[in-house]
């Protein structure tokens, strides 16, 4: 039955729908809602929202109505609708794990200074994962119930000990053909050791290659000697020969920011374009490994981090503007999370936590670690994040493990001092490393937080953008 | 007159820097106890906010700064902390009206869900 015209006027008598709100600048607030939507509005219309006298047929108005922050006479359906989002971008977590990383090796032929993972000499075969534990391993790959996994080999560098690798994809396969998931490998390597052997064998199976690129020749080398000091033009070279064997699509770069690289962002990028990639992720340091022991990642300060990742966002959308396409990962990761109903799968911003619900790593010797971040603290003499063995654990025990359900329970930001009322919380996550390395604490005191401060500080720089610039705005939407 | 020549505002002649803090004297009517506390919380790395016993309907609160810091920066401290309790005295009415709300829709989300794994 049709109701009369007038139930569908606007209509001062609304309910508030739960929010959020944090100040964007001095003048204006970011609004936002449990399933990420949001609002950007004056102090003034914030607090006439709230106490009811917002003229119904402003703008402001129209958008909070439009993205459920309130409910009226006729349209209590927003309470569905908000229930229905918030469903469906939680429904990734009943999943469970899809990311399985196995540390084939420690060793590696590079000796950069941020290695974030304590490297060891090439000759130093101690610290390759066994064939047992390997095949221990894929067992519990494969009593994840995710549709769609992702075995990435790394180390060390992965390619050192390739036998490994190419009995576990073998392995793998062959599991697979009664299981029919979708099973995805991805080998995080140097390129050095890649021969042609090698690159058949990615061919035979569609094996991705994930590299690492820090930018033009003099910088790289500098970050990531090699004997014969040539790692830059062995990566080039790599990345050549891979995309004529296996398609341009089958190679991705990573880059790895430092101090060094801090003021040489348009370097950085224009690297990226001039080899043809069309992404490029703006990383910032992680506190972990070889990096926070030689005091690099102590020192590292996270305003010069927020200035790089400006510059450089604004040099990637100036590139686009002039016709080249290139997108940032971690703006894209965020976008995403802003206009996509299933948010992001990114491990490192979820709620709860990615913590082995997202990935699962594989030591080289057979322990398990919630995080690839867990198992680098583990190197810097934390065992947090260790879960269990392979030898010893299955599945379920790994993911009903004290530590786990612990770090989980305890660090939810809904339920966290200062994350629970911030505007940015749909948008961000916890990461209890990060904070267990550098406040001792997996929680940690957001005020004091590194994490906390890049997040807003990205979050309220790429909104700003989307508000008040129409042609970045056009790009930004562009990569979604 | 010109502006740099006007007497401040009441509240920001109320607020004295000595010996590394500043006192203020809050009502309680006007910021609850729970959002003096999360302002506090939040202001932490700028100042570590010893809060008082509340008497009747006030709260005293001692801002206490680390040695080195300056007056100017002191009190814009100050002044951003009383721009953070009134959003966090919003945020409690806010959280207040939308509670039961909120756990309405997170029922509704779940109610479908199985929690116990059917053989």
């Amino acid at each position: 039955m049709f109701q009369e015209r007038k139930a569908f006027e606007p209509d001062r008598d609304y309910r508030l729908a739960p929010f959020r709100f944090s100040p964007l600048d001095g003048s204006r607030y970011v609004v936002t809602n449990d399933v990420g939507e949001h609002v950007v509005l004056s102090r003034e219309h914030l607090v006439a929202f709230v106490q009811r006298t917002l003229p119904p047929d402003s703008a402001p108005y129209k958008a909070l109505k439009s993205r459920h922050f309130m409910f009226d006479r006729q349209s209590r359906v927003a309470l569905d609708l908000l229930a229905l989002k918030y469903r469906t971008r939680a429904e990734q977590l009943a999943a469970f794990t899809g990311l399985h990383i196995f540390v084939v090796t420690l060793r590696c032929d590079h000796s950069c200074q941020y290695c974030q993972v304590s490297r060891q000499a090439e000759d130093r075969t101690r610290f390759d994962m066994t064939l047992e534990h390997a095949d221990k391993a894929l067992a519990l790959v494969f009593q994840s119930p995710s549709p769609a996994l992702k075995i990435e080999f790394q180390g060390g560098e992965p390619l050192l000990n390739f036998g490994l690798i190419r009995h576990v994809v073998e392995r793998a396969l062959e599991m697979n053909r009664a299981r029919g998931r979708d099973l995805q490998f991805v080998i995080a390597t140097n390129l050095s050791r890649l021969s042609e052997e090698i690159l058949a064998f990615c061919r035979q199976h569609g094996i991705f290659l994930s590299t690492s690129l820090d930018g033009p020749q003099a910088l790289h080398n500098a970050q990531r000697p090699v004997r014969g000091g040539d790692s830059h033009q062995r990566t080039v070279d790599g990345i050549r020969r891979a995309r004529e064997v296996l398609g341009a699509q089958a190679v991705s770069a990573l880059m790895t920011t430092t101090r060094a690289s801090l003021d040489r962002v348009e370097e950085v990028i224009d690297e990226y374009v001039r080899l043809g990639f069309h992404g490029i992720f703006l990383r910032n340091l992680s506190p972990y490994g070889f990096a926070v022991r030689r005091k690099e990642g102590q020192d590292y300060d996270v305003d010069r981090w927020i200035a790089f990742y400006k510059r450089g966002l604004a040099h990637i959308l100036k590139l686009n503007a002039e016709g080249y396409a290139l997108r940032e990962e971690f703006t894209a990761i965020l976008l995403q999370k802003l206009f996509s109903p299933q948010g992001s799968n990114y491990v490192d911003l979820q709620s709860p936590a990615g913590l082995g619900i997202g990935a699962l790593v594989y030591n080289y010797d057979g322990h398990v670690y919630a995080s690839d971040e867990g198992r680098m603290l583990a190197e810097m003499g934390d065992f947090s994040f260790r879960l269990g063995h392979v030898a010893r654990d299955d599945h379920a025990a790994l993911l009903t493990s004290e530590p786990l359900l612990s770090h989980l329970s305890d660090t939810m930001p809904e339920g966290a001092p200062m994350c629970s009322d911030c505007a940015f919380l749909p948008l961000c996550g916890a990461d209890p490393v990060f904070h267990r390395a550098t406040q001792g604490d997996s929680v940690g005191h957001k005020a004091f937080s590194a994490f906390c401060k890049k997040q807003m500080a990205v979050l309220r720089h790429l909104i700003t953008l989307l508000e008040d610039d129409p042609s970045a705005r056009e790009t930004l939407l562009g990569w979604l | 007159m010109s502006g740099s020549d006007a007497a401040p505002p009441l509240e920001e002649r109320a607020l004295v820097f000595q010996g590394g803090c500043v006192r203020l004297t809050l009502d309680l009517r006007v910021y609850r106890l729970t959002a003096v506390q999360k302002a506090s919380y939040r202001f932490a790395e700028h100042f570590t906010a010893i809060l008082g016993a509340p008497e009747e309907h006030r709260l005293g609160v001692c801002c206490l700064f680390r040695p080195e810091t300056r007056e100017a920066e002191a009190l814009d401290a100050v002044r951003r902390y009383f721009q953070e309790l009134l959003d966090q005295e919003l945020r409690e009415q806010i959280g207040e009206e939308t509670r039961a709300v909120r756990a309405l829709i997170l029922a509704q989300a779940f109610s479908r869900t199985d929690l116990i794994q059917r053989d």
